[in-house]
């Protein structure tokens, strides 16, 4: 699976940066910086948290 | 409007001195409209490798191939050059409307739709080409449907999917999700979306077929293409140039830096980086010097490099659509950093910055920025020196790079005196 943002959808909330440390990290002003976009298997739950987190439907895993 | 042909004059044969060619002036040229069975165009499409002259470069066998015929199918020729440095459409559309009609009905007549649409955003190609229709319902009326609609002018606004967006009522701005015009374009339905040059390009193609179109040209994209020469070089405005003419053969002698792709392409410190390169778009795509829209342009000497790429910076920060956080906090940023260069000061973040555009969103915009700024920085080592020691290089900002009637954003003031 892989991590997608939706950048017009993203406000920096900044919660995803914290979340799925493992592919994403937060610029400083709560955007996310894509590190990796493929998600380990073992990475999964965190992803699936992650993207239920994100107050502006911005994250989403795409197969 | 001036436009000049070196070499083979194709595209704007007959209308170099600037005089609209009308229906029978373009026939008499160009010969009656012909067609070709959808499988026949994307054969010779494929043949003379011929490719989007918007900025992509996509191969329109491959778009032609992707699009599914039938009566719903859309045919989009995306006229909105949104960028104040291009002006080769607009002088396509302008000079010589019933090309750029000629093939986007050989399109048409090929997929089997009859709806095609044309989306300009200036008044000169607008009323050219509303002249063009109406010449055609005169002397030779179609059953094809073709609506000429003016578009917003904002520079994302030109890219296909925003235009497509606005044309359908929507904010002309790129769609968050990636969607592809040949499944689901105008109104939703497949379209085949090309930029109208290339439009232009197929009915020269279809009209003097495989051997005589690719008689001219590079082996890599035979045939000639358009150009917007700016600034110091050997014919400014809109040039038609066969696509084996070395690049440094438009810009004799020594000079500045040059400005290859326009505002979201890449900077170099003189022509000697351009030797032995033609202005075939994968050749210099190859050279990490993408064509985009055509736009080549090289600062003279005595002018302040770094005040015309800061005014051009500025610029694009205005025309972030806002939509995407990084774009809009990113290029504004990156704006200022500049800006700061300009006067001698120290930006220490522009490096990050610069990283922080690559891929974050839904459009190429921060990309491009990032592009333009990261390479003009690296050529103009130099100027950024002079900056740095006296706060400014006593060089006067000339406007060379042009920029749209959004463009003011603030006086970028002089190189800076000594």
């Amino acid at each position: 699976m892989r991590i997608e943002v939706d950048w017009t959808r993203c406000d920096g909330h900044g919660l995803c940066g914290l979340l799925l440390p493992e592919n994403l990290e937060n610029d400083g002003d709560g955007f996310p910086l894509v590190r990796r976009r493929e998600v380990a298997d073992a990475d999964l739950r965190h992803a699936r948290r992650a993207v239920a987190a994100c107050p502006a439907l911005a994250l989403r895993l795409e197969p | 409007m001036s436009a000049t042909a070196l070499g083979t004059a194709r595209l704007l044969a007959g209308v170099t001195r600037g005089g609209r060619a009308d229906l029978v002036t373009h026939r008499h040229r160009h010969g009656p409209q012909r067609y070709r069975s959808l499988d026949e165009l994307a054969a010779d499409a494929a043949r003379v490798l011929l490719l989007g002259r918007g900025g992509a470069a996509f191969p329109v066998a491959t778009k032609l191939a992707a699009v599914p015929a039938g009566r719903a199918t859309q045919v989009l020729v995306n006229g909105s050059e949104s960028e104040p440095a291009s002006r080769k459409d607009r002088t396509l559309m302008t000079l010589t409307p019933h090309l750029v009609l000629d093939g986007a009905l050989a399109v048409a007549r090929a997929l089997g739709t009859r709806h095609v649409t044309v989306a300009v955003h200036d008044a000169g190609s607008h009323a050219s080409l509303r002249a063009a229709l109406e010449e055609r319902s005169r002397q030779e009326p179609l059953p094809e449907r073709v609506d000429v609609c003016r578009t917003a002018g904002r520079f994302v606004s030109g890219e296909v999917r925003a235009l497509l967006r606005g044309l359908d009522g929507g904010p002309p701005v790129p769609p968050s999700r990636r969607t592809l015009p040949t499944e689901s374009g105008l109104h939703g339905a497949p379209t085949f979306a090309s930029n109208a040059e290339t439009f232009a390009q197929l009915a020269l193609l279809v009209a003097q077929g495989t051997t005589e179109f690719g008689a001219v040209g590079s082996p890599e994209e035979p045939g000639t293409t358009l150009l917007t020469l700016l600034g110091d070089v050997r014919t400014r405005g809109v040039v038609e140039v066969p696509t084996d003419l070395p690049l440094d053969a438009l810009l004799p002698g020594e000079g500045g830096p040059v400005l290859v792709g326009g505002y979201h392409g890449r900077w170099v410190r003189d022509v000697h980086d351009l030797r032995g390169l033609g202005v075939d778009r994968p050749g210099l795509r190859a050279a990490g010097l993408p064509l985009n829209a055509g736009v080549v342009a090289r600062l003279p000497r005595e002018v302040c490099a770094l005040a015309e790429v800061t005014a051009v910076t500025r610029w694009l920060a205005a025309q972030s659509a806002g939509q995407c956080g990084p774009c809009l906090y990113g290029t504004a940023a990156l704006a200022h950093d500049v800006g700061e260069l300009l006067h001698g000061r120290a930006a220490p973040a522009v490096e990050a910055r610069l990283l922080g555009l690559v891929g974050r969103g839904a459009c190429a915009h921060p990309d491009g920025t990032a592009a333009f700024v990261s390479t003009a920085l690296d050529a103009l080592g130099e100027d950024l020196a002079l900056h740095r020691r006296h706060g400014g290089c006593g060089r006067p900002y000339a406007g060379v790079l042009p920029l749209g009637p959004l463009g003011q954003v603030g006086q970028v003031g002089p190189g800076g005196a000594r």
